[in-house]
């Protein structure tokens, strides 16, 4: 029952990671040199959906929780490397798969080319653990109890800045 | 290369962010948050282990992430639907089309399919290698972190952008220059 769950909740993600263009190689480059925002539109509507729905679920007792740890400059770095990728592929690695299955050839080659770097970072795990990933670490720290405030109470507003920016933000870029 | 109609998205950005907001939010109130990256981990694991048992056998991170070494599980299931419910999507919107070199990559770097393959393959490795890195994606991170107010995922998505944002421009735009 729960596999299949995951696989209608993935099916659902993919439909419409597919129907909104977001595995659209098009699509993200022109929102990462910001010509065309629709991408950036898309994923402000996700994360403001997402903070209200989460957070209120959240208050009710309802919510599942898992927030990941944060580790210093471990994560920035990390960070710094995917937008590298990101930008070379033109996908991320969920939307690989979704493009993959349209017939994007190019994403086979992110979807094998990502196993690749994911089996090489299993194996110099051992060494990044002793190394950078073991300074800086904070645990699963949130914004809302770094500040002592319910999590409804900061999400909510922020998940409506978020809707409203969305909306405000023009779909063509001024940089073009 | 795409005619622009294909390019046109069937939903608007509006629609898509709410659906991927409700998937999220139906993902949390039923078993957890959205994420994709660690199924990579999970499919190598499992596949080497197959192949060369004894090698799997020398990586703890891999032992550890795909615990019981099986591919039947809600996490795995919930990456291979996003596949799946693409291809549907596709098809019924008469969407699937072959298509090895997209339109802003032929336009910048020419139309040769095997430039653009290795860059594919060289942009994925960098890509998962950054996001087993941080410990997430643009679903676990940037989707499911960001919504949950977790502190590491906006360091993750921050730096995230800032680099693909220069990448993006560095790469496409030089002509212009």
């Amino acid at each position: 029952m729960k596999l299949l769950l995951g696989l209608v909740l993935g099916a659902a993600f993919g439909a419409v990671l597919q129907l909104s263009g977001a595995s659209s190689h098009t699509k993200i480059t022109n929102a990462l040199r910001l010509r065309d925002l629709a991408i950036i539109k898309l994923i402000l509507a996700a994360i403001g959906a997402g903070l209200i729905g989460v957070h209120l679920l959240d208050a009710a007792g309802l919510a599942n929780m898992q927030v990941k740890d944060l580790y210093l400059p471990g994560v920035a770095i990390a960070g710094l490397i995917f937008g590298v990728g990101f930008a070379v592929t033109g996908y991320c690695p969920g939307t690989a798969l979704a493009a993959a299955a349209e017939g994007k050839v190019d994403a086979w080659f992110t979807v094998v080319g990502g196993l690749f770097g994911a089996v090489i970072f299993a194996f110099l795990y051992p060494e990044l653990e002793a190394g950078l990933l073991s300074v800086g670490r904070f645990g699963p720290v949130t914004l809302h109890r770094a500040l002592g405030i319910s999590g409804a109470l900061m999400a909510v507003p922020l998940g409506l800045l978020c809707l409203w920016l969305a909306a405000r933000l023009p779909e063509k870029g001024g940089l073009s | 290369m795409e005619s622009p109609s294909k390019v046109k998205p069937i939903l608007p950005w509006w629609a898509g962010g709410l659906g991927i907001g409700l998937v999220l939010i139906v993902a949390v109130a039923l078993v957890q948050p959205i994420g994709v990256s660690t199924q990579y981990v999970v499919f190598d694991g499992v596949l080497l282990r197959a192949l060369l048992p004894a090698v799997a056998a020398q990586s703890p991170y891999l032992e550890e992430t795909a615990e019981g070494w099986s591919l039947l599980t809600y996490e795995f299931m919930f990456v291979l639907g996003v596949p799946l419910g693409a291809f549907m999507a596709a098809l019924a919107t008469g969407r699937l089309a072959w298509r090895g070199v997209p339109r802003e990559w032929s336009s910048r770097f020419g139309p040769s399919p095997g430039r653009r393959l290795a860059w594919s393959f060289i942009g994925g490795f960098i890509l998962l290698f950054g996001a087993r890195f941080g410990g997430g994606c643009t679903s676990g991170h940037m989707i499911s972190g960001l919504s949950q107010l977790a502190m590491s995922s906006l360091v993750f998505s921050s730096t995230l952008f800032v680099s693909g944002i220069v990448t993006a421009r560095w790469l496409y735009d030089r002509r212009s220059r």
